[in-house]
């Protein structure tokens, strides 16, 4: 018995050895990134990557964000997030609704047609959105990413938030119904404070994706104070490709922001994914 | 009383901002300037809004992937029926699309108003007309050619070839001194095709080169698969940096900077990128690739601004061409303006020898030939550069390369 | 009995068949309430992605250089061009197809090991966890500048510690030759993905009973054996998930693309998702573009529609 335990105990320190010598790898470019990003050129070409730097340039991260203009990027990305992710998620959440908890005769079908779009590549609408941006004189505005990013991505907020919602017990809803509630009330009184881990999962997966979002920026804007990072990340690397140092720490203005959410909110994060992958 | 102050304060208030409320024009001005660039040119834009307070101007800048992403850009931004009203183009092909489909205000009219036509040399303004229609200003004469490194030349006993069979000479004793005799990157295809267009003009001479890019003659003749084959022998015999097709043109200079190669086809921006990139210009000599022809052409071509047919603020947009492309502008800020097409401008030869030894070429007599991309549209282009590519890596032979070429020309000039 | 004092039974069941009603008919009363609450998405829905999806359809029978009138009705030509005439599209196709077979197998055969070695109750798991997963929030763009970067052949950073570990020989050119550019960008591909299989095999595993394992160890079943008969079937939903999230993701890849090989050298990473960006907007084929798009479009469909079905029937 002891023994086991013991067997049991070597290959734990085993694995784990091996899980963090992997993690390590795992993180080497990131770590590679953050080393360049803080010296001058010169001595990235002569001590190499990994060599400690001579001197802190901290100054690589305030050219990248002034004349590199990341100050713009940032502000519009935020300002797409903080418009596109709580009305999606609200839109989806009131369509997701009626779907748990309702009976009507469109419901499974509605909710079909609904999930199709999880499998509808974006290529697809590329070339039409460009035109229906220009006759809606929307184009070259951040107003024209947030019409087909929240229609993206209503299929899998809908999925899980229906998911969610069905877990919610019935009898809640009906005692609501029985005591005079309208519809609308029990949803933002009952559903929605209820599901709020489901609510927080969503709104970070959809922040992330929408902070990383490229070719539809890439097609729909052109003006640079109307660039998201990735596209101006993109125009960046095109003007320092041979000053890796200023690059990398442009590298690390989009990334840092992303990884620190993640970091603290990776508890929902990983709960939002499973919930709706998964039990559906 | 108080209330009487009030007023007449708010009243001052009103008819002053009356006053200097006259409406402001903004142009937004698209090009492609890279950082140091861009810095040289916050001046002229701000010497510009000063003698014009009612015009703004708006940069825009896409840089570093040369003709790849910022005609992309500036698709967009037409396709949007909201363009730039001032932009940078290169010419020929690159400028084709763009005016076929009548993105381009026609300045003929501009040109004879405003005296254009005797500011810049004759081979710039006729390479910038089509269908004889005059539909871009010369921004820049740009003449490119083999920088090189003087410390690298000097210590194996090298000096500037004046034949070919002397460039082959350069490279053989560079190779037996371990160095690469040139450096070249591969993304987007162009700075690689720099060196094929060399060979093409040295293996098959000025006119059959200008009817090979007319498509006028097939490609599937000996000289064009010579052109190819010197290419080849190039790489297999190692003078060029391996593995570059992937590696971007701007970090094609790198292994120049660090003296593991000794030559790039570059043009007068590179004194620039020199100074950028904390590295001394003094360490480094021009010279143009000799092509064992009479007259011994070059590669060079015009750089332009035009304007968009859809902007609301053409006549502000003629009034800061003209501010930015006149020698007096010029001559105030020449870190703005080396390699102009203005004639007479030439940058401070003490401090940019190089570029000084281009434009001088550049505002000469001598002839020159376009870069093949400015001859091509894009879709030939890249079969041209899938065949350059193929070629690096040994899946095509010189002549496979030169035939499968000429197939692509001819079911491209079916489908147009 | 009194009339008026019934068995609570019925009372309870009366008053109960009351509330039914009383909901029913108030829910009758309004059966439009389901639509109106489905209405703002539907609009966005259909707006902006169904729409687009069937104007692109009918362009694609047209030859458009997308900014003119649409006058060129071509029928199915663009897409009998696509798939038996054009031999980038083919190539295209066929790159789609092994990244796609590559992610089905590669990024989940990690996954799962990754999560088999995290589902011990060990100390610092979370930490691991995020740090695996931590690749996979990156912006594409960022991801491929930086791995362009690194696979430099000259001083990037993997050429640089192959040659300075003694392990020069395994240095390559990785991006820039036509036989390792695409491996070398699904091998960047692979290091940003294996953070979802992961977590969903995670959760998955943490899902099978412990008492399945107790049975089969009491049947004398060794590692081996109880791996295989129980916890690779007791995976099945999250087999299903991650196979059709690959096969989606695997198709429409993009990003990756177009910043670290921008479809080259030559033509040999061109996907169908670059390439129908490159023949709608640098080629001006816009109804070409649009085919190409559609064929992204039903192959995907195809695969997920069973997934789709199964999903909506819980």
């Amino acid at each position: 018995m002891s023994s086991q335990r013991a067997t049991l105990r070597t290959s734990n320190i085993i694995i784990l050895t091996a899980l963090i010598l992997l993690s390590l790898l795992w993180l080497l470019p990131i770590i590679s990134v953050l080393l360049t990003a803080v010296r001058s050129q010169g001595d990235l070409f002569k001590s190499g990557i990994f060599g400690w730097p001579k001197a802190f340039r901290w100054d690589n991260f305030v050219k990248a964000w002034d004349a590199g203009d990341f100050s713009i990027y940032f502000k519009n990305s935020l300002f797409v997030i903080l418009m596109k992710v709580p009305l999606g998620i609200l839109v989806s959440s009131l369509a997701a609704y009626p779907l748990a908890k309702m009976s009507f005769r469109m419901n499974q079908p509605i909710f079909l047609f609904l999930l199709i779009g999880l499998a509808v590549p974006i290529q697809v609408a590329l070339q039409p959105l460009v035109v229906m941006m220009r006759e809606l004189g929307l184009s070259n505005t951040l107003f024209a990413l947030l019409p087909p990013y929240i229609a993206f991505g209503i299929p899998l907020q809908v999925l899980v938030m229906r998911g969610f919602f069905r877990q919610i017990p019935s009898e809640l809803v009906e005692a609501a119904r029985v005591d005079g509630a309208s519809e609308l009330t029990i949803f933002f009184k009952i559903m929605v404070p209820l599901s709020v881990p489901a609510l927080a999962a969503l709104a970070i997966i959809d922040t992330l994706a929408t902070w990383n979002e490229f070719l539809l920026a890439l097609v729909l804007i052109s003006e640079k104070e109307s660039r998201t990072v990735p596209i101006g990340l993109m125009q960046f690397q095109g003007e320092h490709s041979s000053d890796y140092t200023v690059l990398m720490a442009g590298v690390a203005i989009s990334i840092i922001p992303v990884l620190i959410i993640f970091l603290f909110l990776q508890r929902y994060f990983v709960t939002g994914l499973t919930a709706g992958a998964v039990k559906g | 009383m108080k209330s009487l102050i009030c007023g007449a304060f708010a009243a001052a208030m009103l008819l002053g901002s009356g006053a200097l409320a006259q409406d402001k024009t903004t142009i937004r001005f698209a090009n492609t300037f890279d950082g140091p660039s861009a810095e040289n040119w916050e001046p002229v834009l701000q010497a510009f809004m000063a003698a014009h307070p009612d015009i703004e101007v708006k940069s825009e800048s896409v840089a570093g992937s040369g003709a790849a992403v910022y005609p992309d850009v500036l698709r967009t931004s037409m396709a949007s029926g909201d363009p730039a009203d001032v932009f940078f183009l290169w010419g020929g092909s690159i400028a084709k699309p763009f005016i076929d489909a009548g993105q381009v205000e026609p300045l003929d009219a501009v040109f004879a108003e405003k005296g254009w036509a005797t500011r810049f040399p004759a081979w710039t303004v006729s390479r910038l007309q089509q269908d004889g229609k005059q539909y871009g200003v010369p921004f820049h004469g740009q003449g490119m050619g083999f920088f090189y490194r003087k410390d690298l030349f000097a210590q194996n006993g090298i000096t500037e070839p004046k034949t070919y069979a002397e460039l082959e000479g350069v490279c053989s004793k560079l190779k037996a001194a371990n160095i690469y005799c040139a450096s070249t990157g591969g993304k987007f295809g162009w700075h690689v095709m720099r060196l094929v267009d060399f060979f093409i003009e040295a293996a098959c001479g000025p006119d059959v080169h200008d009817q090979l890019n007319a498509l006028k003659v097939s490609w599937d003749q000996p000289c064009v698969v010579d052109a190819y084959g010197r290419f080849k022998s190039w790489i297999d015999n190692g003078w060029l940096v391996p593995d570059f097709l992937n590696v971007a043109p701007d970090d094609a200079r790198i292994p120049v900077y660090q003296g593991q190669a000794a030559m790039i086809v570059e043009g007068p921006w590179f004194e620039g990128a020199l100074k950028q990139n904390e590295q001394d210009s003094a360490d480094y000599g021009f010279f143009m690739p000799p092509t064992d022809h009479e007259p011994s052409r070059y590669s060079a071509f015009p750089e332009q601004w035009m304007i968009a047919s859809g902007s609301k603020h053409k006549e502000a947009a003629v009034t800061f061409i003209d501010f930015i492309s006149s020698a007096d502008t010029q001559k105030a800020f020449p870190d703005a303006f080396g390699a102009s097409a203005t004639i007479g401008i030439k940058p401070d030869c003490t401090a940019n020898p190089l570029s000084c030894q281009i434009t001088d070429i550049v505002q000469s007599d001598r002839p020159a030939y376009p870069p093949t991309d400015q001859a091509f549209e894009k879709e030939l282009m890249d079969s041209f550069f899938e065949v350059q590519d193929s070629i690096v890596a040994g899946k095509l032979t010189p002549a496979e390369g030169a035939k499968l070429f000429q197939e692509r020309a001819e079911a491209w000039k079916a489908k147009s | 009995m009194h009339p008026d004092r019934q068995p609570m039974a019925e009372i309870a069941s009366n008053s109960s068949a009351a509330v039914n009603t009383r909901a029913r008919s108030r829910f009758t009363r309004n059966t439009l309430t389901p639509y109106l609450f489905i209405a703002p998405a539907m609009v966005f829905y259909l707006g902006f992605l169904i729409y687009p999806m069937f104007v692109s359809l009918y362009t694609s029978l047209f030859d458009w250089d997308g900014m003119s009138p649409l006058v060129e009705f071509v029928g199915l030509n663009n897409y009998f061009n696509a798939l038996f005439v054009d031999e980038v599209t083919r190539q295209a196709l066929l790159n789609n197809v092994w990244w796609t077979l590559g992610a089905l197998t590669i990024p989940t055969v990690i996954g799962l090991t990754l999560a088999l070695g995290l589902n011990r109750n060990l100390p610092g798991t979370v930490v691991l966890r995020t740090l695996f997963y931590a690749p996979s929030v990156l912006p594409l763009v960022a991801v491929g500048i930086i791995w362009s970067w690194m696979y430099n052949p000259n001083f990037g950073a993997i050429n640089v510690i192959l040659k300075s570990s003694g392990l020069g020989f395994l240095a390559g050119s990785w991006l820039s030759g036509f036989d390792t550019a695409l491996p070398s960008a699904f091998a960047t591909y692979t290091w940003g993905s294996i953070g979802f299989p992961m977590i969903l095999y995670l959760a998955g595993l943490q899902g099978i009973p412990k008492d399945y394992y107790e049975a089969s160890r009491i049947d004398g079943a060794n590692v081996w054996q109880q791996f295989w008969h129980v916890t690779l079937p007791g995976l099945r939903e999250s087999h299903v998930i991650v196979l059709s999230l690959s096969v989606i993701g695997g198709f429409k890849v993009f990003d990756l693309i177009y910043t670290m090989t921008y479809g080259g050298p030559g033509r040999v990473t061109q996907v169908l998702g670059t390439w129908m960006y490159f023949q709608s907007f640098q080629y001006y084929h816009a109804g070409y573009g649009a085919a190409l798009a559609w064929i992204i479009a039903v192959i995907i469909l195809l695969v997920a529609i069973p997934y789709i079905r199964h999903m909506s029937k819980n």
